[in-house]
């Protein structure tokens, strides 16, 4: 009882912290302390956000965006978790195979965009390849973990009451490691919008990483934060939702370093 | 002998005047102690024993001015308590809690570092300290490098070291074996032998409540109050054969029927 | 251990010589994958300019470096010491975490320009929040009781914050230190990619218009080494102040 108490109040000093950053931007725009050509109100952004949203061209460019992500996203989450179980399961190939991950997943990838965009051109297929890469080796450890976390205790059970291979998965491995499986997720689905995005403000022709920045090139500040806003709010949505899903579904987060 | 600890008596290191303390919100908070009084008179050796979660480390917690009373008040050497006062006050806790960076040295130096002045002046008095807990010979070692008994050492060396009047010892020996707490016992009946401090020791072994002490405080929980004040008539120095003895075993057994009332 | 460390460096070695016999044997398309050979190329020709790009994207690092770690530690012990004010920070410097942080350069740009300021910029905002994070959960994290008994015996606040909670923490702020200071490496390289006048991140992007494939993998290899041996120097520091590695205590 007493921790909702206090979680509700945590919330609530959250919520306020958010309307007064939003107060304090408008009030710091308007009455002109900062230049308004370089930060303009927090009313106009939204009006031009409401405007971008029944603009075709934008939407275009957010559709484009939004179906790169998911497909990156689609191939790269469940190979890499079935790669990482195998690898789980599979020790010997795993300490031949894990050093190499954990150094790949040290370095940051990001910084391989230009060779990928020699290799791959600046279409569809390498933003995709590109966002999946990034996101890859985070779901593929996370996956590894776990199984590791899986009680050794659990399996021993399942066995003991004679269950065949998939139903020690289905029933017995999956709910004890979805916990850690939604931490991989959510943080290669990160990976993956800053991979392509990244790709698409690199040099794409279309996508909303491509409309920011030619906004920034021609100091279209309202349409720039306006796009800004949305992604951001997007992404906080997103990430708040599946650490939810993550809280509700088990205990623990760790945090492997990953980086993009 | 009254039943709540008090005696008539002089200048006390420790008093406790009707000492109540509440957690929570003002209606229906945990009463966690009740309207306790006791004094610990200078140079006498007290234990406190009682069952799990009767409140004897809050009680101490509060004598070390860590948690203000709820209601009463205490005095440490006459004057009224208003925070810690660790220069009438040393404290060891049940874990030794060395800072693990630091040396044996550097940890009973601690409290001295706190306050500042003279280095060299600090450091011979942390070794004099070491010297006096028997472990001169590791006061470069590191608490990781330390078995527990040691350990816990370094903390009463640490809790010596700014010369309190008052020793303050919340279980120390708890999470020790056997051994070595009757080990450590015995060399901190030589210790306060040596130093006439006065100390307060909490502990929840009766064994080691009557061996050790001067007076056994008996507490009881729920909400926790002393019910027992006994004076043990065993001459000193102790030794360890006393603790086979008809009157050892009369006291303990009393000890034993007072706290088994409780459990439910 | 020698062993392991040679096998690793003949393996290495195949590795490289394989791709360079793959080129040779024009299986590969040199625009496209390069070659060992191109890179050396690229090296001899250009070694100038590549030193020059490294010395500006060092010095942009090593500001961004100064910059982020004070705020981040220092933010992060405030927020850690103080239980309400952590309890609200953790979860928005959580949530900020998960923005794609890129989305924000272009504004830096349009208000900062093209210069060093703004890869500042960008590389401290990519930096402060993880590290201020971790060292926020650090300093939260660290046993009570050794709170309390610098309390017992006479430790300011103050003293309590930097003489015990900080070194407890130490082990976490420096995870948070390795992982922030990596962000900020890639911060200032992306950045230098998406809108510079000069550094390493600018010169592969422009080796890649030019289509100058040898001198694209060899900057690529250039950032690839900064970041190796930030992580190394790290990871040395990580180990010098674990050697003690405190008991860990559940939390009450």
């Amino acid at each position: 009882m007493k921790t909702t108490v206090v979680s509700t109040s945590i919330f609530a000093a959250q919520v306020a912290i958010a309307a007064a950053a939003a107060v304090a931007w408008e009030f710091v725009s308007r009455r002109g302390i900062v230049n308004p050509e370089l930060l303009p109100p927090l009313s106009d952004v939204l009006a031009t956000l409401w405007q971008l949203l029944h603009d075709p061209r934008f939407l275009a460019d957010l559709r484009v965006t939004a179906v790169e992500v998911l497909v990156s996203f689609l191939i790269v989450a469940p190979t890499s978790i079935v790669l990482g179980f195998f690898l789980a399961e599979t020790p010997a190939v795993a300490r031949l195979v894990n050093p190499v991950f954990h150094a790949l997943m040290a370095i940051p990838k990001s910084i391989f965009l230009p060779i990928f965009i020699l290799a791959l051109g600046i279409g569809f297929t390498q933003k995709i390849v590109f966002g999946a890469v990034l996101a890859f080796f985070v779901i593929v450890v996370y996956a590894e973990a776990a199984v590791a976390s899986v009680p050794s205790g659990f399996v021993t059970l399942g066995r003991a009451i004679g269950a065949s291979r998939g139903q020690i998965y289905a029933r017995i491995y999956l709910p004890a490691m979805l916990p850690l499986i939604i931490a991989g997720l959510r943080i290669g689905f990160i990976f993956v919008v800053t991979g392509v995005l990244l790709a698409e403000m690199y040099s794409a022709p279309v996508g909303v990483g491509r409309a920011i920045v030619h906004w920034g090139e021609y100091y279209e500040i309202r349409k720039l934060l306006a796009a800004v806003l949305l992604i951001v709010f997007a992404c906080i949505v997103i990430n708040q939702l599946l650490e939810a899903w993550e809280r509700s579904s088990g205990t623990g987060r760790f945090n492997f370093g990953a980086i993009a | 002998m009254s039943a709540r600890g008090i005696v008539a008596g002089t200048a006390d290191a420790i008093v406790v005047r009707s000492v109540s303390k509440s957690f929570g919100a003002a209606a229906g908070g945990l009463k966690v102690l009740d309207d306790i009084s006791l004094n610990v008179a200078n140079g006498r050796f007290v234990t406190l024993v009682g069952p799990s979660g009767c409140g004897k480390s809050t009680l101490l917690q509060i004598i070390a001015g860590l948690v203000p009373a709820s209601e009463g008040e205490i005095l440490i050497e006459g004057e009224p308590l208003a925070g810690p006062r660790p220069s009438a006050t040393g404290i060891v806790f049940q874990d030794a809690l060395l800072l693990p960076w630091k040396t044996a040295a550097q940890n009973v130096e601690f409290p001295l570092a706190l306050r500042g002045g003279d280095a060299t002046r600090r450091r011979a008095r942390a070794l004099d300290m070491l010297a006096l807990v028997g472990l001169a010979e590791v006061a470069e070692s590191y608490p990781h490098q330390l078995s527990g008994g040691m350990r816990q050492r370094v903390a009463i060396a640490r809790g010596l070291v700014e010369d309190p009047k008052i020793l303050l010892m919340d279980e120390p020996f708890a999470a020790l074996d056997e051994q070595t707490r009757t080990k450590m016992g015995g060399e901190l009946l030589q210790i306060w032998e040596r130093s006439s401090k006065t100390i307060l020791f909490i502990t929840h072994g009766l064994t080691e409540a009557i061996f050790l002490a001067d007076t056994v405080l008996v507490m009881q929980a729920r909400p926790g109050r002393i019910v027992e004040r006994i004076d043990v008539e065993l001459p000193r120095p102790r030794s360890y054969d006393m603790i086979g003895s008809e009157y050892f075993g009369r006291v303990r057994n009393q000890i034993w029927h007072l706290l088994a009332e409780q459990v439910p | 251990m020698w062993s392991n460390a040679l096998r690793r460096v003949a393996i290495f070695a195949a590795a490289i010589a394989a791709w360079e016999l793959a080129f040779r044997l024009h299986l590969i398309n040199p625009l496209i994958i390069g070659s060992p050979s191109l890179v050396i190329q690229a090296a001899i020709k250009d070694w100038r300019g590549f030193l020059d790009a490294c010395g500006t994207t060092a010095l942009e690092l090593v500001i961004s470096i100064a910059i982020s770690w004070s705020f981040g530690i220092v933010a992060g012990t405030a927020l850690g010491a103080m239980r309400m004010l952590g309890a609200i920070a953790a979860p928005i410097l959580s949530a900020l975490i998960a923005i794609p942080l890129i989305v924000v350069y272009p504004l830096l740009l349009a208000w900062v320009g093209i210069g060093p300021e703004s890869k500042i910029a960008f590389g401290v905002l990519s930096g402060v929040f993880p590290i201020a994070l971790n060292t926020l959960i650090g300093v939260r994290a660290t046993d009570r009781a050794y709170a309390q008994m610098a309390t017992a015996f006479g430790a300011t606040r103050l003293q309590l914050i930097v003489q015990v909670m900080l070194p407890l923490a130490m082990p976490a702020i420096i995870s948070g230190l390795r992982i922030g200071t990596s962000m900020i490496l890639i911060g200032v390289l992306v950045a230098e990619m998406l809108g510079a006048a000069a550094g390493l991140g600018f010169l592969i992007s422009l080796n890649r218009t030019l289509f100058n494939t040898g001198a694209v993998y060899l900057g690529t290899l250039l950032a690839l080494a900064m970041a190796v041996l930030i992580d190394a120097a790290l990871s040395r520091l990580e180990r010098h102040f674990g050697a003690w590695r405190p008991p860990i205590h559940s939390q009450a």
